[in-house]
């Protein structure tokens, strides 16, 4: 079907992972535009491409699936014992999956990239089916015992092989082709329920990137989570550091590839990132026939104590006091929608508890209804759906949200659904993850971007990606709030994206709850009275037809000359 | 990227910010919050003594009232309009009118405005009713009932004024459709809601009650006070009413005196009907009646009803014995000119002016004052355009305003060309 149509609109991983790639968009023709909308976290993506993470049900799992394949194997050399010479046969003269592959085409369903699987023969070691079985229970009984460990380890992959060659006898080449072995044995022995063997599988995967890549990778092994030391969860996690890997091949393929987002900032850092060189580099500002966002950034509550959700000013109960105090007096200020965002879910549960017991939020349900976020997909559903309902009867709610969870992602309050949004905080991502920091020493060490400067790009795009929830087109009107003392800085709010700056004047920066208030009044009943569409008393903002083409007209004039 | 601030990662602690700029900023913010500042509008005139302030504020709203009033008669064209309205007003009392960023309260602004907006109704729609309503603690009630005395509806509305509670549009809503659904089918049902508070808390579905509304065609329009609703937006679309927000005090007067002059009839809505109607006489002074509203006896002036013979103390009202809709032929007339309007005049352009071969009248049609002498200011004279005289600014807004005739065109009604002056 995908050769015969001329638009095809899919999700990333189709495109970026190369475990999937190779089924779907084998048929994707050279010539053709790729673009990636709303691509601002595009690296993020590419880098779960090539993650795998494997802790003890895995192993587990991975075992029982070894047992089944070993009843599954002697049952066919009893009945049919030609078609497992049939694949060693094919196996020895190196073609990897059933039927003829032609070597230019590189999208083997391989989680390592094409032009880093080998085009060899498979190893003598594995070719048989009882071999190939043998190899990967050892691997799993060595992976078992590193995972037993009671500190966090971190390696990189050329010591991680090197250590699996001492204890387990296995191979680089070996490793690599794990992949491939594994998916010709379950064809050869017709396994058509997958999803039983996933386990064996994300073994598999493990094992051929490990195998393949020397750079750009780490071992992370955590016994138990940080932030609960005393709940024994061990993990074991290949994380990629490098965002270029995965989207190397589809540069490489595609004659036009456009990364576009309207939180794209700041614009140079991707290059650095995804390592290429852009063509075209371009910034457009919003064309507006009038002033439809308020970007405020409050740092100071109304008795002037600076408001933060740093580490350190979290429990603060003034802290806490002046953000619900903010947000009551918005809330008796502001029509219909509000959307308040959160930097993470403990954060929120904390504080909106506090204001409980403070009697604050008793006060702001008394003018809107709130609802609230939850890890549960179907709660939050619900609540959503709920909110929506509440705006629209004219009753008035307020949506309580975390900003990397998946109301922040996706959902749009446009119109009267949000006619605020309040960032509470700056939402960076939890520093002392090991994965982080690994990454961050990785981007340190190879492109020289500095993690602090990382760490608050990375914050800042997500809280312009919260923000942005509440404009949805020229008609649209609302108000944004960043409440935290640090935004102030230059050096955050400079990361901003161009079409929240270019709004952001002078007199709406350092403001107290008082003054945001005021503001807030005088834009609401501005925003209120009607308006011309068309942008009839200014520069055009809607062209019709007959204006693009004279615009098309006048820079070919132009170009004569 | 590197902009040399040093790293920083999130756990360390940082110096405390300065603030940065926020000197500069004090002016800006400062003027924008204080409200007077009167001084600042002062001027001086070239021998440095001070002008007098009135002279372009004056000029200025003359400007904007012509604007305003050539915008809204958009065409000329005869359009129905509905003459005999019935109209409720809905004013807001829940403890958001208690707010104080109109001086004194909310209440009391919205009260004395509309206090001015009943009477000019009444100027205006002699032949038409009016009602009040109030929500109060998220409960309507009916503060007046439909009459046609604007003194009884201004003494209920200051006598009640205190709010508390919740606002409840709904409840509002269903209250005004009990009342209106009993009117005659020729009247034009009308509500304008006065809305302070920022949503409404109902005990069902308001949609449903807003399409209840417009299938029984009442025309809901609502001023709001604070801020833009959807669900006051929703309404007024659905009814086919018009929905605005006032920024200030003046303007809330202006939009509030917009619902004055009736509103354009929608087409399907609007039956055209024989109605009948009754024209008093005054009975002699020395004649002694039961008045028929004060149920005691009077001595002089009043009216007699044509068909029952009831004495009634004022027009336009109707008769509480038979029913019948009194008026005299003043009333009528007065509502006639809303059907009829007269056309906005064109400004007279300088070039015209200043051009010598013209032989330009030297003083307004109407007030007979001399125009000035005609420099590079934009120009103080307009033109009828159907008779061609020359009128002040000021005679402009009283023609269009009270007078709703042109003298020009009354005087020379009977004459096939109008005096020759060249454009």
């Amino acid at each position: 079907m995908v050769q015969f149509a001329n638009v095809v609109v899919y999700s990333y991983q189709y495109l970026l992972d190369p475990k999937v790639a190779g089924y779907i968009s084998k048929e994707m023709q050279k010539e053709s535009v790729v673009v990636f909308d709303e691509a601002h976290n595009i690296d993020n993506v590419c880098i779960e491409a090539l993650s795998v993470s494997v802790r003890r049900q895995t192993l587990e799992g991975a075992r029982r699936n070894l047992n089944k394949m070993r009843q599954e194997i002697e049952k066919f050399k009893a009945t049919d014992a030609g078609r497992l010479r049939a694949e060693y046969n094919r196996l020895v003269e190196g073609l990897a999956q059933r039927g003829n592959l032609p070597f230019t085409d590189n999208w083997l369903s391989n989680p390592a990239l094409p032009d880093d699987i080998l085009k060899e023969a498979v190893p003598g070691n594995i070719r048989r089916a009882e071999h190939f079985l043998h190899v990967l229970r050892r691997l799993v009984q060595y992976l078992e015992g590193r995972l037993e460990t009671d500190n966090v380890e971190k390696e990189g992959p050329v010591g991680f092989v090197a250590s699996i060659n001492t204890h387990a006898g296995i191979d680089q080449k070996t490793l690599k082709f794990c992949y491939d072995r594994l998916h010709s044995l379950m064809l050869t022995l017709e396994i058509t329920d997958t999803d039983e063997f996933l386990h064996i599988q994300t073994i598999c995967d493990f094992a051929t990137l490990v195998g393949t890549y020397t750079r750009g990778f780490s071992i992370i092994i955590e016994p138990f989570d940080e932030r609960m030391p005393h709940i024994p969860d061990p993990v074991l996690q290949l994380s990629c550091h490098d965002a270029s890997l995965a989207i190397k091949p589809v540069f490489d393929r595609f004659q036009s590839v456009v990364i576009t987002s309207g939180t794209l900032s700041p614009i140079d850092l991707y290059p650095r990132l995804l390592n290429f060189h852009p063509v075209v580099s371009r910034s457009f500002t919003m064309s507006l026939t009038r002033d439809c966002i308020c970007p405020m950034v409050l740092t100071r509550g109304s008795d002037q104590l600076p408001v933060s959700t740093k580490f350190d000013m979290r429990s603060d109960l003034g802290v806490v006091r002046n953000y619900g105090r903010l947000l009551l007096e918005m809330a008796s200020v502001v029509p219909d929608g509000i959307v308040c965002f959160f930097v993470s879910y403990s954060y929120m549960d904390g504080i909106v508890n506090s204001w409980n017991e403070n009697g604050i939020l008793k006060e702001i349900m008394q003018h809107k209804l709130v609802f609230i976020e939850t890890q549960d997909v179907v709660e939050t559903t619900l609540a959503l759906d709920n909110y929506r309902k509440a705006c629209d009867c004219g009753r008035g709610a307020i949506f309580f949200s975390v900003a990397r969870g998946k109301v922040a992602e996706g959902i749009d309050f446009d119109r009267h659904y949000g006619r605020l949004v309040i960032m509470f905080g700056v939402p960076f991502q939890y520093t002392l993850s090991k994965i982080l920091l690994a990454r961050l020493e990785y981007l340190r060490d190879t492109f020289q971007i500095k993690e602090g400067d990382f760490l608050t790009f990375d914050a800042l795009r997500q809280a312009a990606q919260c923000v942005g929830r509440v404009i949805r087109s020229k008609a649209d009107y609302g108000m944004m709030i960043f409440a935290d003392k640090r935004y102030s800085r230059h050096d955050k709010r400079s990361k901003l994206p161009g079409w929240i700056l270019s709004h952001l004047r002078d007199a709406h920066l350092n403001l107290s709850t008082d003054m945001a208030l005021h503001i807030a009044r005088e834009f609401l009943r501005k925003m209120a009275q009607p308006y011309d569409r068309a942008g009839g008393s200014g520069r055009k903002t809607l062209l019709s037809q007959e204006d693009v083409e004279k615009m098309g007209d006048g820079i070919l004039n132009e170009m004569q000359y | 990227m590197n902009n040399g601030n040093g790293r920083r990662l999130n756990g360390e602690t940082e110096e405390d910010d300065d603030d940065e700029g926020s000197e500069g900023d004090l002016d800006a913010w400062e003027r924008t919050y204080a409200d007077e500042r009167s001084w600042e509008s002062l001027q001086e005139d070239e021998s440095g003594l001070l002008r007098p302030v009135d002279n372009t504020t004056l000029y200025h709203a003359q400007y904007r009232r012509r604007i305003r009033s050539l915008s809204s008669q958009a065409t000329t064209a005869r359009i129905q309009k509905g003459l005999i309205r019935y109209l409720y007003i809905v004013v807001d009392l829940s403890r958001a009118a208690a707010e104080m960023d109109y001086r004194p309260s909310r209440m009391a602004v919205v009260a004395k405005h509309v206090e001015a907006f009943i009477r000019e109704f009444f100027d205006q729609n002699p032949l038409s009713q009016l009602g009040l309503v109030t929500i109060k603690d998220g409960i309507a009630h009916c503060l007046t009932d439909l009459g046609g005395s604007p003194e009884s509806h201004v003494k209920a509305l200051m006598g009640k004024l205190e709010c508390s509670g919740e606002s409840s549009l709904q409840n509002a809503l269903d209250l005004v459709h009990g009342y209106l659904n009993q009117i005659p089918s020729y009247g034009h049902r009308e509500v304008l809601i006065l809305y302070s508070a920022l949503s409404t808390c109902d005990p069902g579905d308001i949609l449903e009650t807003i399409q209840k509304c417009k299938k029984s065609k009442m025309r809901c329009s609502v001023i709001g006070i604070s801020a833009e609703i959807f669900i006051c937006k929703h309404l007024c679309q659905e009814t086919g009413g018009s929905y605005s927000v006032a920024m200030d005090e003046s303007h809330f007067k202006e939009l509030i005196l917009e619902h004055a002059p009736p509103p354009p009839a929608i087409a399907e809505f609007a039956i055209a009907n024989l109605i009948k109607m009754g024209f008093p006489q005054r009975a002699a002074e020395s004649s002694i009646a039961i008045c028929s509203c004060h149920k005691e006896a009077k001595v002089g002036g009043g009216y007699t009803c044509p068909r029952c013979k009831a004495r009634v103390c004022e027009l336009p009202t109707e008769c509480r014995i038979c029913g019948l809709t009194l008026i005299s032929s003043p009333h009528l007339a007065r509502s006639y000119h809303h059907l009829f309007p007269i056309v906005p005049f064109d400004e007279v352009s300088p070039s015209v002016l200043n051009d010598p071969h013209n032989r330009l009248p030297r003083s307004c049609f109407g007030c007979q004052q001399s125009f000035p002498n005609p420099g590079n200011k934009p120009s103080l004279r307009v033109a009828c355009p159907k008779c061609k005289q020359h009128f002040c600014l000021d005679c402009d807004i009283y023609i269009h305003e009270s007078l709703h005739n042109c003298p020009g065109c009354e005087s020379f009604r009977h004459s096939k060309s109008p005096i020759a002056t060249e454009e």
